[in-house]
């Protein structure tokens, strides 16, 4: 006797879809967990190059307990410039901004495929007693999910991306260029953690809301 | 509980729009069923069987016209409280049975409650033992044969106790022989006081019904006992 079948719930509703259709739930996954890894390196950056500038500790935007003091660990006398830092951080959030849209896209995108294929499936819902508010938390929980998982492989993808970029800089002793921060900090992961799944769950609500919200008779209706 | 009888259907019209026509499935029909009762519905396709289940069980609203169950009167309820009312008065059985793909036996039969924290899948073991699938619990849909997905969905549709039971053409899409046991099934429910409307073109399914209504055009044809004027007010004879 299986232990799951005693307790049976929208989050199980949502894993089972997904284990289903594995190639399209592997899909969101990648395209979702390149994205956060590479917001992790931004992120990672952003700390770098805030870390140390115009002189004092205290100063940090970002002092996060993972964080160390650069300035000490590789000698490097003195932060970029402050223009420099300037010009960097906006390409950087410019680029960031781009790929999370690109990302909340292809996501919308899939997830509207996915939905379209289910309008039956939402029909079924309705019928036997959920309202379309429900239906669309059972969606949204199955967004979350992807969220998640997504977060877990991207730092699995992006911690190493960042510790390699990091330790490839300090090989190539360019120091003027020392913005990557080596680690990831709690904060900058919880962030992520919490990005992931807001990205994920608004791209979700966008794509079903249209379909949720249809008479169940016509849902029930598609062959 | 209220005097009249459980389901009152006065006068109800529906119509839909198909490409640039307008069609009717329901031109003013009404029907008054007891509690308890068994009515099947028979009428060609098209006829307004289906909309006339959808709209008694709170999944479609009728142009014009009232449905009452019990004391609920159906039309006034909102989209949250006609799902509510569904799930707590009403099982839905279809032709082509609706389960979820993705889900198995056990899963399809625990969807209604899937919202409810702490219930345990025990009355579900126990309705699927009662249709005969214990040993086909963890099989998907997929893996199952016409007759059973129909008796997952039958259990599905007693999860939360309904009341009610509307089945279109729950024998539609099934071999004769697993037909019978699905019919028997339902005398068996009815025995035990569930009103239940079955759409339906299968004489067998008819057959066991007390009260028959034939439906064309989406009006009242004829029922199995005579009808009143205009409304057909058709009660059981009582045991």
């Amino acid at each position: 006797m299986k232990t799951a079948r005693e307790t049976f719930n929208p989050a199980s509703y949502a894993l089972s879809h997904l284990k289903n259709n594995p190639f399209r739930s592997v899909t969101m996954v990648l395209i979702l967990s390149v994205t956060i890894a590479f917001l992790l390196l931004v992120g990672s950056i952003y700390i770098g190059i805030t870390m140390e500038v115009g002189g004092s500790k205290e100063s940090n935007l970002w002092n996060a307990p993972g964080s160390i003091d650069m300035f000490e660990e590789f000698q490097i006398d003195e932060g970029l410039p402050e223009e420099v830092q300037n010009t960097m951080l906006n390409w950087l959030f410019f680029t960031s901004f781009l790929i999370m849209m690109v990302a909340i896209f292809i996501i919308y995108n899939t997830m509207a495929i996915a939905v379209e294929e289910r309008k039956k499936e939402i029909g079924i819902l309705r019928a036997v007693g959920f309202s379309s508010r429900e239906v669309m938390r059972v969606f949204l929980i199955e967004g979350a999910f992807i969220g998640i998982l997504s977060w877990i492989v991207a730092l699995f993808f992006g911690t190493p991306l960042i510790v390699n970029l990091a330790a490839y800089l300090i090989k190539e002793g360019q120091k003027g260029l020392f913005f990557v921060q080596p680690r990831i900090p709690v904060e900058l992961a919880i962030v992520s953690l919490l990005g992931s799944i807001a990205l994920c769950t608004v791209s979700t609500y966008l794509a079903c809301t249209g379909t949720v919200n249809k008479a169940a008779v016509d849902l029930l209706r598609v062959e | 509980m209220s005097e009249g009888p459980f389901i009152d259907a006065v006068n109800l019209r529906k119509s839909y729009k198909v490409g640039g026509n307008r069609v009717k499935a329901l031109d003013g029909f009404s029907i008054s069923l007891d509690e308890g009762e068994m009515c099947a519905l028979m009428g060609p396709s098209g006829s307004g069987k289906t909309t006339l289940l959808n709209i008694i069980g709170g999944l479609d609203s009728a142009d014009s016209g009232t449905v009452m169950v019990g004391n609920i009167d159906v039309g006034k309820l909102n989209e949250r409280q006609r799902a509510l009312f569904r799930k707590k008065n009403v099982g839905f059985i279809f032709q082509f049975f609706n389960l979820i793909p993705s889900l198995t036996a056990m899963e399809n039969v625990l969807v209604p409650q899937m919202f409810e924290s702490g219930r345990s899948g025990g009355r579900a073991e126990e309705l699927l033992e009662r249709v005969g699938l214990r040993d086909r619990m963890d099989h998907l849909p997929r893996m199952l044969s016409g007759g059973e997905r129909q008796r997952v969905a039958i259990a599905r549709s007693l999860i939360n106790d309904p009341k009610i039971i509307l089945a279109d053409e729950p024998t539609g899409n099934i071999d004769s022989e697993t037909a019978k046991a699905i019919v028997s099934l339902f005398k068996e429910l009815n025995d035990e006081g569930k009103t239940m409307i079955l759409a339906t073109h299968d004489r067998l399914v008819a057959g066991r019904a007390r009260t028959m209504v034939r439906i064309r055009d989406g009006r009242v044809q004829r029922g199995k006992r005579p009808p009143g004027q205009g409304t057909i007010h058709l009660k059981s004879g009582g045991e």
